[in-house]
């Protein structure tokens, strides 16, 4: 039996050119980047490197220090819960906006793409702003966020929020808005055809198609930001963070070692709790 | 039982977005408590005829009126209350699939809810024992907590059945409601149908895959090809050579066979 012809699509030079440029980045940030492994095997590095590792040890584990490290831990799991709760009520609506299907064609895909005058102005407009504001928000890493708030509202706990709700907003926005695209409008019809009004539609058919979806991608992103609210202490921005930066400005390094340890507990807890949560959807 | 005219159809005719011309010309009367099956290849039109007899896409030309009421003329609210009046039964894929079964069955008194009402059920089921007497009447009973996604196709489209009891309409239209189920199952669903309409003088209306099923259960069949109208008659005079006639030029697909889905269509506006 005879193969079936091949698509024209294999013989571009496509896969070859992007294979070129691929190979040629790599080279070039090996070089750029000032990647050095021979640094790790030299007698100066070795030593650096094992001061380093064993200044770190053994952790801290007084009961002073331990029972001051409670609140910056709480404060820690604190911003990451409110920073998400920020971020999904930016991401959400601003998600809404920014899925073309229902910005264009409605809860339905009922109307046609090309629409007329002001209210397709209006549509346009609303569109373009929630995609370039989603854009704005991630494009600025949350640390650069952070340092503004932390200029705006002071050291503490809420410039780290804000950072987290902005920034995180921005990529659960995105993503949301990729989640609405794939909805499927086929069960939308079936309820509209009993009668059902708009919000009707959206809660019975819409939502529940959605919910599992944002929710497993929400809580994913909270387990992100327990760990970026300890990055964001770094610039004064509370939590488990500051206490780092302290430690190492006091050159603590057992210390240190102690708040990566309940870090680490931190984020492990979290992936434990995520994991939970989607497993019920 | 036949009683005053439920559908009335003239001239109607279909065009989508790039000219695609659906439907042509079309004439149809149905009276209430009436039995139709609709048989033809895929692509004939069914589907779309169907769409517009549920108020889903409007007539590009024609004339088009349900239990007296022209269908051009309704908007709003009493778009959504004629909808509510036809109840539709779809291939597949058109319950929510996370949801549990008992919100897809009383999604079908949402037009009957106020959208607080609605929500609130969505928390605290209202109206569980009549939820629970449909699906029991299309024999799953058991099945009224289970979640929608975890039941078999038929199952679902036995689901898709109790939606439409909730509902309570005055017409049924089912929209190959057997061609994603096997042969022994399909009668039986076919059967169900019937005996609802039976006991209820529903009007009922259905597109067919098999035309066993239609010359055998159906009092009136209309054989549909290319969006015209190729016959419209009693089962008893379908002859061999008409169905010849209706199928001709189409290659049968494989098993059950695809309706056809056309391009996104433009909707009526709630």
């Amino acid at each position: 039996m005879s193969l079936p012809p091949r698509t024209l699509g294999s013989r571009s030079i496509f896969p070859y050119l992007f294979g070129g440029l691929f190979l040629f980045l790599v080279a070039d940030s090996w070089r750029r980047a000032e990647v050095n492994p021979g640094i790790f095997f030299e007698a100066e590095g070795r030593e650096h490197l094992w001061r380093f590792v064993t200044g770190m040890y053994p952790p801290e584990l007084s009961w002073e220090f331990l029972e001051l490290m409670v609140r910056p831990t709480l404060e820690t799991i604190q911003i990451s819960v409110m920073g998400t709760l920020i971020a999904v009520l930016i991401g959400f609506p601003l998600g809404l906006l920014a899925t073309s299907t229902f910005s264009f064609q409605g809860l339905l895909h009922e109307s046609e793409y090309r629409g007329t005058g002001v209210r397709h102005g209006l549509k346009v407009g609303l569109y373009g702003l929630a995609r370039g504001l989603l854009s704005l928000f991630r494009c600025i890493p949350e640390f650069v966020w952070a340092f503004m708030f932390v200029r705006a509202v002071g050291l503490g706990p809420f410039p780290g929020v804000l950072a987290i709700g902005v920034a995180y907003g921005g990529m659960l926005g995105k993503v949301y808005s990729e989640i609405f695209e794939s909805v499927n409008t086929r069960p939308l019809e079936a309820i509209q055809s009993t009668g059902a009004g708009r919000l009707q539609i959206f809660f019975y058919g819409w939502f529940p198609q959605v919910l599992p979806n944002i929710t497993s991608y929400t809580m994913y992103r909270w387990e992100c930001a327990v760990r970026t609210s300890a990055i964001l202490g770094l610039v004064g921005a509370g939590g488990i963070g500051q206490q780092i930066e302290i430690s190492i400005r006091m050159f603590n390094f057992h210390e240190v070692t102690t708040l990566l340890l309940i870090l680490f507990a931190l984020v492990a807890g979290a992936d434990y709790v995520s994991a939970k949560v989607r497993s019920l959807l | 039982m036949t009683g005053s005219p439920q559908y009335h159809l003239e001239r109607v005719r279909k065009v989508f977005g790039r000219g695609q011309v659906a439907l042509e010309g079309f004439d149809l009367q149905v009276a209430e408590g009436e039995r139709v099956a609709l048989i033809g290849p895929s692509g004939a039109g069914k589907t779309t005829l169907f769409r517009m007899l549920n108020c889903t896409i409007r007539p590009t030309a024609g004339r088009l009126s349900i239990g007296g009421q022209e269908v051009a003329e309704l908007y709003g609210r009493r778009l959504r209350e004629m909808r509510r009046r036809i109840g539709t039964i779809y291939q597949q894929h058109n319950l929510v699939p996370r949801l549990r079964v008992v919100h897809n069955v009383l999604s079908g008194r949402l037009g009957s809810w106020s959208l607080l009402g609605s929500l609130a059920s969505l928390a605290r089921p209202a109206g569980l024992e009549t939820a629970h007497r449909a699906l029991t009447d299309v024999g799953i009973g058991e099945k009224l907590f289970s979640r929608t996604d975890e039941l078999s196709g038929g199952q679902q489209q036995r689901v898709a059945i109790a939606r439409v009891l909730m509902q309570d309409p005055d017409v049924i239209l089912a929209d190959e409601p057997v061609s994603s189920v096997d042969p022994s199952l399909a009668e039986t669903i076919i059967k169900l149908l019937l005996a609802i309409s039976d006991h209820t003088g529903k009007t009922l209306l259905v597109n067919l895959h098999s035309t066993d099923l239609a010359l055998s259960y159906f009092p009136r069949v209309i054989g549909m090809k290319a969006g015209v109208k190729l016959f419209d008659t009693a089962a008893a005079q379908v002859t061999p050579e008409l169905l010849q006639e209706l199928y001709s030029g189409h290659v049968p697909e494989n098993g059950a066979g695809e309706p056809s889905r056309e391009p996104e269509p433009r909707r009526i506006a709630v």
